[in-house]
């Protein structure tokens, strides 16, 4: 017998002790996963119209995030213009293959495509969904949104286009898989990256960016 | 030299060491204010924390009753995506299975994010014994890994670390760096240890993680961590390892999703970690980034034998490290006197059914049963009750210390005969009561230093309960 058939062996032995044939069980066991049943959600995760766009700012800035918004995606690059002078940041950025930036005429800012690399001043990403329960951006990792620009990147910018906004995991999960995306990774992100490794206190930028600014996409 | 060697029968000397070192007092102060109040501010603002608990021991409880079917889903699910799994009984299976993958891979160096199975496999000490390096990148872990220790606290295992150490581990390590240069600010240490091992992340050929929980529905592996290492860990190298004991097991995203918010609030007191990633597989085609390949390893190293026994409960536990902060025992003493991989009452629990009562059977007796680490696990996890359980198994296999069993016999049979307990607590409640008539308290008793040591013993005032129910008075 294979190590896994001795470990799957003993878990039998000791579950089924008085329990239901094998077959119930398996049979259970399959509408239980494929159902996904959700049980009631917490009022947090509830808000919706203008009151959930209100909590989003307010979780995301909890967070040590900053957010914009942007009145369409023609204004992108103005913003993303105005914040790399406000922040005293060079005029680069990092980008996927996001077909949502690639009619986009970026002006004196020099965009660079690809993964991240060990120095990334600058990074921008398009984010799928918001989590209004908890100021989160939900990114899925490919060509278009490299994962490395993620972590890699000093300043992390986020586009999120206001409609992608859910309530919470209970909206939230329904939405991802109608989208019908397998990325290899789904990335949850709230806020810049942090740690209080050393002394108990917390700091910004630990591995990951030490900024996150979100640009919220009106129409 | 060994990190992972269990010192757990030396519990009571490393306690006494524990608490005459000024230094990890200092610290231990410091965890007590910080997750203490978090996590109760975290759950006073979400009115349904409890029953997200309530919903969260449910969930685990059905895929315990099925485990054997979950693994399997979720086995068929990474295999579906392209990911390998491997099972390992034993850390020894572990260790062996990792390097293959390591050797497989051309590996100098690994990196890991934070991983207690890695901890308790002795993964470290096992790739540096056969040529290759590990490192750590979870800040906590990368300053123990310097000092050669194990962590103290499985969510912040650099707790018990004063700022002037790191300064100083920092020097001594980083020898690349100029000598004079300035580290008194915390900003400069941080920004330091993220510069050295920005560089670390791509070198290495393998990267290891562990895994909060295992989706059966989609065969994805998910981590929580606030610094983005695990991230870096994972997707910068061209192979990535999952580390993953059996009971990580959780049946669909909606599962997840309410476990993930009962955890960071229990354990730091966010609403939820910075990053929570669910991953999946190797690299897509098309994809710029990520490993090429996916490994899952499935530890088992004596959980299937806690299944369907008293201890079966204790696979709940999720890793959120509340029981640790909350406990007496450890705000006092700290981890390392617990001796091994897992401190505090969740360790106390599992340390002897992972490694046997006869190594790990002091840590039950670390309690004073005040119940906190129960009320406050957000899994429901009757502690106290496993607690003695294996006080009892350990009585039974008489491995208790003679004089307490000596004690125990001389108070039971003393117990069991009505007549003789009451004439002899009269006896004694007298001679106390003549003791401390002046006082009504006595600053020390012979025998009882362990108690006088600390604070006077109010002497009784009257007679009995028994002697007051039956007597005149009634």
């Amino acid at each position: 017998m294979s190590a896994r058939e001795r470990i799957l062996a003993r878990t039998r032995a000791a579950v089924t002790g008085a329990a239901e044939p094998e077959e119930a069980r398996r049979a259970a066991v399959a509408v239980r996963i494929a159902q996904a049943p959700v049980a009631p959600a917490p009022r947090q995760a509830l808000s919706h119209g203008p009151q959930r766009l209100t909590q989003f700012m307010t979780k995301l800035e909890a967070a040590a995030a900053t957010i914009g918004r942007v009145s369409g995606l023609s204004e992108l690059p103005k913003a993303l213009a105005h914040e790399l002078r406000k922040r005293n940041l060079p005029a680069v950025a990092r980008v996927g293959s996001e077909p949502m930036f690639a009619g986009l005429d970026w002006g004196t800012i020099a965009i660079s495509h690809g993964p991240g690399r060990v120095e990334e001043p600058v990074t921008l990403s398009r984010a799928e969904f918001g989590l209004a329960e908890t100021g989160t951006l939900v990114l899925a990792s490919g060509p278009d949104n490299p994962v490395t620009l993620t972590f890699l990147g000093e300043t992390h910018f986020v586009v999120l286009r206001a409609k992608d906004l859910c309530g919470g995991f209970e909206d939230f999960w329904p939405a991802w898989r109608a989208r019908g995306l397998d990325p290899r990774t789904i990335n949850m992100v709230t806020g810049p990256s942090r740690s209080a490794d050393i002394g108990q206190v917390l700091q910004l930028g630990a591995h990951g960016p030490i900024a996150l600014h979100v640009f919220l996409l009106d129409g | 030299m060994s990190v992972h060697t269990p010192t757990t029968p030396a519990f009571q000397s490393n306690a006494r060491a524990a608490m005459a070192n000024a230094n990890l007092q200092s610290a231990l102060r410091g965890t007590r204010d910080n997750f203490v109040g978090k996590r109760a501010a975290a759950r006073a603002a979400l009115p349904e924390f409890d029953d997200l608990r309530d919903r969260a021991r449910a969930i685990k409880n059905e895929v315990l009753a099925n485990l054997d079917l979950y693994l399997e889903a979720y086995e068929r699910a990474v295999i579906a995506s392209g990911g390998q799994v491997h099972w390992a009984e034993t850390a020894e299976d572990c260790r062996r299975i990792t390097l293959e993958i390591c050797r497989k891979a051309g590996a100098k160096t690994v990196n890991k994010g934070k991983t207690m199975i890695s901890e308790e496999c002795g993964i470290n000490d096992f790739l540096a014994e056969n040529g290759i390096r590990p490192v750590e990148t979870d800040l906590g872990e990368y300053i123990i890994q310097l000092r050669g220790e194990a962590p103290s606290h499985i969510i912040a295992p650099a707790v018990h670390v004063t700022v002037p150490e790191v300064e100083a581990e920092f020097r001594r390590a980083h020898t690349h760096l100029p000598a004079d240069r300035d580290l008194s600010e915390l900003s400069t240490l941080m920004r330091e240890a993220r510069g050295v091992l920005r560089e670390k992340y791509f070198q290495a050929e393998v990267g290891i993680t562990g895994a909060n929980m295992l989706v059966a529905e989609t065969g994805q592996s998910i981590i929580v961590t606030n610094e983005g290492n695990g991230d870096l860990s994972q997707s910068l190298p061209r192979v990535h390892i999952v580390m993953a004991s059996i009971e990580k097991l959780v049946p669909t995203l909606e599962d997840a999703s309410t476990i993930l918010r009962v955890l960071a609030r229990s354990a730091t007191g966010q609403e939820t970690t910075v990053y929570t990633t669910f991953s999946k597989g190797p690299r897509r085609k098309g994809d710029p980034d990520g490993p090429e390949e996916y490994h899952v390893i499935l530890l088992d190293n004596g959980r299937t034998n806690m299944l369907g026994t008293e201890f079966q409960d204790m696979l709940r536990c999720i890793r959120c490290g509340a029981c640790i902060n909350h406990c007496p025992v450890y705000q006092t003493v700290g981890g390392h006197a617990y001796g091994w991989v897992y401190p505090g009452p969740m360790g106390s629990v599992l340390t002897p059914s992972l490694i046997g009562v006869e190594q790990g059977g002091q840590l039950p007796n670390a309690s004073t049963f005040c119940g906190r680490c129960e009320e406050v696990c957000p899994m429901r996890i009757p502690l106290p009750k496993m607690m003695r359980h294996w006080r009892e198994r350990e009585f039974e296999k008489n491995l208790t210390p003679a004089a307490q069993r000596q004690g125990l016999r001389l108070w039971a049979m003393a117990a069991q005969r009505p007549a003789l307990y009451r004439f002899a607590t009269r006896i004694a409640s007298g001679a106390l009561r003549l003791l401390g008539r002046k006082r009504g308290s006595l600053r020390s008793l012979p025998f009882a230093g362990g108690w006088t040591g600390q604070r006077d013993l109010p002497v009784p005032r009257g007679p009995s309960f028994m002697d007051q129910w039956r007597g005149p008075t009634r």
